[in-house]
């Protein structure tokens, strides 16, 4: 009886908290489900169909999987264009996110008008986005002149297979476009390198760490999650921008007469995966492999497969012992 | 100590050792200052210099025929110009602080409370991030239709409000929040609401400045919601505005005005950012997240 109550009573308690919880999230919910969660499902549902528009209304033809091996078999660039991104940004992410960790560390350091040089790297963020971009690019404003990228093309093709030197070229190529695109990771790792304890240096210096030292035990392990979290934001902003070759052909297929609404449908669900599976590398590469927690882990591991061998020596134990005093109750 | 800590990190006078790190940083800092230098030089330049061949970074000898230009189209609009600032402003202010709201909400909720899916919830707004916006374009659309907000101000302030990037960032953000503060609160008796806006709010403040920043980059240069959704005229906003104004009158007057609208445009952005981020940044060093 005591434990009945006992139990009904922390299930209140638990309710109560997860009502609170669910009012919180509630107006998230209603927002995404409205405008997100329900659209996405109907833009698949669409890119199994054939979708006419008539001026008597729309019309779905279900056609199974045909506008995804239409995709294959009719769009000439579609699988050039995927491979190419799919290259640019397994080079450029890092790139970026190696960029924006080394510009914030420099940021971080005692200097006058750090505030100044803060604002002028966060800057092209909001530039970024829009029209400007796209001028800018024509302008060939994104390129240092200086550089010689056909002199480290040729250099790079004679050591490197073909098709991983126009991705490298292009890096290079485009190599203002990626300052610009790190301006929110760099706010990001500025706010974690802030909040690490300044006595961990000092306590590592005086054990007699070097700066190189203290930046791969201290500050990396710090900020770990953190470089997770640019780099997932580093690839979707990547893969979601105007500039983006795919996301322009999507566009123009919407409102194309031979492709339409189903196959752009289609395309952009296939796109998504590509881009998770990306997000998913990243995440299985940088995943928090922590070691103490990791040994923590595996000892609980071993001692609960301890615990669990116990008990079924415990169980036979019993079982047999049981047997015999059954027997002996027997004779 | 705070005081102390403070001079620590933004030490008030120059010192031998900043140079090495000022000598990387600045030249860097100059090509992250080329797109505003472009915006700015762009606008000034008149109609020869602009299409100049090839094409030049400065302007040589700047005028403000593209604002003249600008300002003559518009004050021959058949709908004031004010209309438009007023419903720009309108429909970005209620969605900053809307969305700003919303996603604090939901990741003080996703990350510290304890309630049955709320990792599945998760899952489905990472799921939604990497989704391309512009494949939900028709069934939100058709959603909207729907509803019946086809010309009013929610259909362009409803859709955009549940952000999942604002989510993902200020979550993980919050997720930093140590435990023990929490903790400590609940002892000494705050409701859950208490939690959230004396104790997460005020220590994830850089994450909703990122996020104030990029919502308000969203609506503000929204082009397509008021090309979508809304077909009476008072109710657009200005950058749908200005685009039309740049694409109807011939290509090559319009680059001008283009140009200068651009600048008009982007003047906001820099403000709203240069007062966030003085407002944010220098708080965080004194904040209890280590």
């Amino acid at each position: 009886m005591k434990s009945i109550t006992r139990k009904k009573k922390t299930t209140g308690l638990k309710k109560r908290e997860s009502l609170t919880g669910y009012l919180f999230v509630s107006p998230w919910i209603i927002g995404a489900l409205m405008f997100l969660i329900i659209p996405l499902g109907q833009s698949f549902y669409y890119s199994l169909c054939n979708v006419k528009v008539s001026p008597k209304g729309r019309r779905y033809d279900f056609v199974d999987f045909k506008n995804y091996t239409d995709l294959f078999r009719l769009d000439v660039g579609f699988i050039e264009n995927m491979l190419r991104y799919l290259l640019n940004t397994l080079i450029s992410v890092p790139v970026i996110v190696v960029f924006a960790l080394i510009i914030a560390m420099l940021l971080n350091n005692r200097m006058k008008g750090k505030g100044f040089f803060r604002t002028i790297y966060f800057l092209p963020v909001i530039v970024v986005s829009g029209p400007v971009m796209i001028q800018l690019a024509d302008q060939g404003a994104t390129s240092i002149p200086a550089m010689n990228v056909s002199g480290i093309t040729r250099v790079l093709s004679t050591y490197l297979p073909r098709f991983m030197v126009e991705p490298i070229a292009n890096l290079f190529n485009n190599m203002i476009l990626i300052l610009w695109y790190s301006g929110v990771q760099i706010l990001i790792f500025l706010a974690v390198l802030q909040k690490i304890d300044n006595s961990l240096y000092e306590a590592a210096k005086i054990d007699g760490g070097s700066a190189w030292e203290c930046f791969w035990k201290i500050t990396l392990p710090i900020i770990k999650p953190m470089i997770l979290l640019t780099t997932i934001y580093t690839v979707i902003y990547v893969s979601g921008n105007e500039q983006n070759v795919i996301i322009n052909s999507i566009y123009n297929d919407m409102f194309a007469v031979n492709r339409g609404y189903g196959f752009a449908s289609a395309k952009a669900w296939l796109y998504s995966v590509v881009v998770v599976a990306i997000v998913a590398f990243f995440t299985v590469v940088l995943r928090n492999r922590d070691t103490y927690q990791a040994e923590i882990k595996r000892f609980e591991k071993m001692e609960a497969k301890k615990e669990k061998e116990r008990r079924k020596l415990l169980k036979r134990q019993t079982r047999r012992s049981g047997k015999w005093v059954v027997g002996v109750f027997r004779k | 100590m705070a005081r102390y800590r403070k001079s620590n990190i933004n030490p008030k006078r120059f010192d031998r050792s900043q140079i090495k790190i000022i000598l990387i940083i600045l030249p860097l800092a100059l090509f992250m200052l080329l797109p505003i230098v472009f915006i700015f030089s762009h606008a000034f330049k008149p109609m020869d210099e602009l299409f100049a061949y090839p094409p030049r970074f400065f302007v040589a000898r700047p005028a403000l025929d593209n604002f003249y230009k600008l300002f003559k189209t518009t004050s021959t609009s058949a709908v004031p110009i004010g209309r438009y600032v007023f419903n720009t402003l309108m429909v970005t202010l209620v969605v900053v602080i809307g969305s700003v709201l919303i996603s604090t909400f939901a990741a003080f909720a996703l990350s510290k409370l304890r309630f049955r899916g709320k990792f599945t919830l998760m899952e489905i707004n990472n799921a939604a991030l990497m989704f391309v916006p512009v494949s939900v374009m028709i069934p939100r659309y058709l959603i909207i239709n729907a509803l019946g907000l086809i010309d009013t101000y929610l259909a362009l302030i409803l859709p955009v409000l549940a952000m999942p990037v604002c989510l993902f960032l200020i979550k993980q953000f919050t997720d930093q929040v140590p435990d023990s503060l929490i903790e400590a609160a609940y002892i000494e008796g705050a409701s859950d609401f208490k939690v959230y806006q004396k104790i997460v709010l005020p220590l994830i403040k850089p994450a909703v400045a990122t996020g104030a920043i990029l919502s308000f980059q969203q609506v503000w240069g929204d082009i397509m919601s008021s090309a979508y959704y809304i077909s009476n005229e008072t109710l657009r906003t200005l950058p749908f505005f200005m685009n039309t104004l740049t694409s109807i009158s011939n290509t090559i007057a319009g680059q001008g005005m283009a140009a200068a609208a651009g600048l008009i445009m982007f003047v906001p952005n820099l403000l709203l950012f240069i007062i966030l981020q003085s407002n944010v940044m220098n708080t965080m060093a004194h904040s209890g997240l280590k």
